[in-house]
């Protein structure tokens, strides 16, 4: 088997989340390709555009619902640029899964909190929907940072989850940058589970059970640093702080070199032994965050 | 018929052996072209340097070639790219041995790199002896001498080679020749242990390898790096040189309107492009963080394949900016006490 094969993935629907991101839902052709397709929230693909080149995008749907996967990308170069312009029914090739995921076992039975900032929903947004639908959860926080109203990935999802979350299990927590009256709305229709601010103000009275709770960050990398502050304030253990960590990527299997972080004692390849990885391995890996 | 771990190569049989090599593949030697050596295609014994110390390139270049087309695009599904041939590598060094042992841990590790795979099992590679040079410190990091990873390893004797057998190809090579070799005597082996000793007194340039990881890491703010910041040009020839640097590109280009390949080319952790991602976005953003990362992933101590450095002391002899390896770190430790 060539790992550098990409399989080919019929895009399903396309839908557009923010004027610069769209989810494409996607199937593979062969049906033995969709059975043999296992993955775990936190893992990522290679899409690839043959002819063009290839790039890492984390798997935002969820293993509990089968038949398709879904990825949330955001225009912000040539590939991605390119796959914008892509329409219904056109083929895409796409390898893995890839990486390490979160350990979503060993965390039944816990609380969870996701912390995403911006694109960061993309990959949690797995872990949610995973985490709900499975129902082995205590109880799912979103805690979730977005610039501005129209920036608000999954918008219809997270406002159903404001309105009905609390029934099955899941409380989010919206914070905004920028005001406008669709984020006043919002506000007054869920306070206090909307504010304005960045995502560590919704930390505020938060309180937690730290012998039985993880919690799972994704963002852009400045974001960690405060969001962990938060966390260690309140006695989260480094173990049991999660995050899921971003670097440029060729191969996605260990080879190319580009994702290794670390020093002589910790020497790392995110694409392989992460992308997820705990505080307290970030602690003992200088460069991680 | 001989099974045994060591046989003698005669002088007078030399000639003979190397163009017996020929039925398992295509030679590639150290040839000397101007002031450098470099591994390439021969014909014939006359065209080999045998005691060249160091190719520019390493043998890596055979099984991760320096541009490296994988997939061929044809009606929108990628073929593979084929064409191993088989190889002989005739004249490969210990360092070299341990440098190709240190790749086979990241492209045979799953998932295989098909590729690498195929070429390696395509190769043959015949060790041989040689002499320290002022840039060599192999000795320090214990690849002075292969155990393993070789089909044949030829020592020099005065009047012939010692020649260790390290594979089943290895003993199927030996007995295809049965003729040219012999049995070696207790004067072989005491020249063998001669030569041995003598190189061992040789080397000029040691790597204090104690506690380096943990060294280096206490170090990460150390003013060394700062200084060797504005030496380094930051052209990345220490990279291309390095038999375990092995960091790639990848890259789509079209053949014609209907044709495409995917090829991937060697690359370099001193690129400024290295750690760019997208929105610009750099995680190693300046020279000093490039400079530094290379030691730290030069340095670093794999539990199952020793060090990512071999001491051949080719990124020394290549560097425009005469940066050397062992005294950057000697430096650095220097600067720690
Ligand atoms: C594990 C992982 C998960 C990701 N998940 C998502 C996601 O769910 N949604 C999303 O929109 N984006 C995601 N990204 C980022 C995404 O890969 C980049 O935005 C994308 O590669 C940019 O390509 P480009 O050609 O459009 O950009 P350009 O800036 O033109 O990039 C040129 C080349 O640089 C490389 N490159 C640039 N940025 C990155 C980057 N951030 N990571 C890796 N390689 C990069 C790419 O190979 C790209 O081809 C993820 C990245 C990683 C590493
Ligand atoms: S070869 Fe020398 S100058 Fe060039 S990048 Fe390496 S250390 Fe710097
Ligand atoms: S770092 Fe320098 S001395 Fe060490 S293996 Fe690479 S090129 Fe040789
Ligand atoms: S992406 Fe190539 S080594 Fe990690």
């Amino acid at each position: 088997m060539n790992p550098y094969q990409t399989y080919d993935a019929k895009i399903l629907e396309i839908r557009e989340l923010t004027p610069r991101e769209k989810l494409f839902t996607l199937r593979f052709v062969d049906s033995e390709a969709n059975k043999e397709f296992k993955y775990k929230p936190g893992q990522f693909v290679i899409v690839d555009i043959r002819g063009f080149g290839e790039f890492p995008i984390s798997l935002c749907s969820t293993p509990t619902r089968e038949g398709y996967i879904q990825l949330c990308v955001r225009r912000v170069g040539r590939m991605t640029k390119y796959m914008h312009t892509l329409k219904e029914g056109d083929v895409i090739g796409i390898r893995g899964p890839y990486g390490n995921g979160f350990p979503m076992e060993k965390m039944e039975g816990s609380e969870l909190i996701l912390v995403s900032g911006g694109l960061g929903m993309a990959p949690l947004r797995s872990v949610l929907w995973y985490a709900i639908d499975s129902g082995k959860y205590e109880h799912i926080y979103l805690l979730y940072g977005t610039k501005s109203y129209e920036d608000i990935l999954f918008r219809d999802e997270i406002i159903h989850l404001l309105k009905h979350g609390d029934a099955i299990g899941c409380t989010v927590k919206l914070a905004y940058e920028v005001e406008s009256p669709s984020c006043i709305y919002l506000e007054r229709g869920f306070s206090p589970k909307v504010c304005k601010g960045v995502v560590t103000d919704l930390f505020r009275g938060m309180e937690f059970d730290v012998e039985n709770t993880y919690a799972l960050i994704c963002g852009p990398p400045v974001m960690y640093k405060y969001v962990i502050k938060e966390l260690l304030d309140r006695k989260l253990s480094p173990g049991r702080i999660y995050m899921t960590l971003e670097r440029r990527m060729r191969c996605g299997i260990g080879k190319c070199g580009h994702c290794i972080v670390g020093t002589s004692t910790s020497i790392k390849y995110i694409c392989k032994d992460g992308p997820v990885f705990t505080y307290w391995e970030a602690l003992s890996t200088r460069g991680l965050i | 018929m001989i099974i045994l771990r060591y046989v003698k190569l005669p002088s007078e049989n030399f000639e003979e052996f190397f163009n017996s090599l020929k039925q398992w593949g295509e030679i590639n030697a150290p040839v000397k072209q101007g002031n450098i050596y470099s591994f390439k295609k021969v014909d014939s014994l006359k065209e080999v340097s045998l005691d060249y110390t160091r190719t520019m390139l390493p043998p890596k270049k055979f099984f991760v070639k320096p541009r490296d087309e994988l997939l061929k695009l044809k009606e929108g599904k990628w073929e593979e790219s084929n064409g191993t041939k088989p190889v002989v590598l005739f004249g490969v060094h210990s360092c070299d041995i341990h440098g190709l042992q240190i790749l086979d841990k990241v492209y045979l590790d799953e998932p295989v790199d098909i590729y690498y795979k195929k070429r390696r099992e395509n190769s043959i590679i015949i060790g041989i002896s040689c002499m320290p040079d002022e840039y060599c410190f192999c000795k320090s990091l214990g690849t002075d001498f292969a155990m393993t990873g070789f089909d044949l390893f030829l020592h020099e004797l005065p009047d012939g080679y010692l020649v260790r057998v390290g594979s089943v190809k290895g003993h199927e090579i030996v007995w295809a020749n049965e003729g040219v070799f012999e049995p070696i005597s207790e004067e072989d082996l005491k020249y063998f242990r001669e030569f041995e000793e003598k190189r061992a007194n040789s080397f000029k340039r040691s790597l204090n390898k104690e506690g380096l990881a943990d060294m280096l890491d206490l170090a990460f703010e150390s003013p060394v790096w700062k200084k060797y910041e504005k030496i380094c040009l930051g052209c990345g020839n220490c990279n291309m040189v390095c038999p375990t640097c092995r960091c790639y590109e990848v890259c789509d280009l079209w053949v014609n309107a209907y044709e495409g390949v995917r090829v991937r080319r060697y690359d370099s952790c001193f690129m400024e492009s290295h750690g760019l991602v997208a929105g610009g976005h750099n995680f190693r953003p300046t020279r000093l963080d490039r400079f530094r990362h290379r030691y730290y992933c030069k340095s670093y101590f794999d539990p199952s394949a020793g060090f990512n450095c071999v001491g051949c002391g080719r990124c020394d002899e290549f560097c425009p900016a005469k940066i050397e390896h062992v005294k950057v770190l000697d430096e650095v430790r220097e600067a720690l006490k």
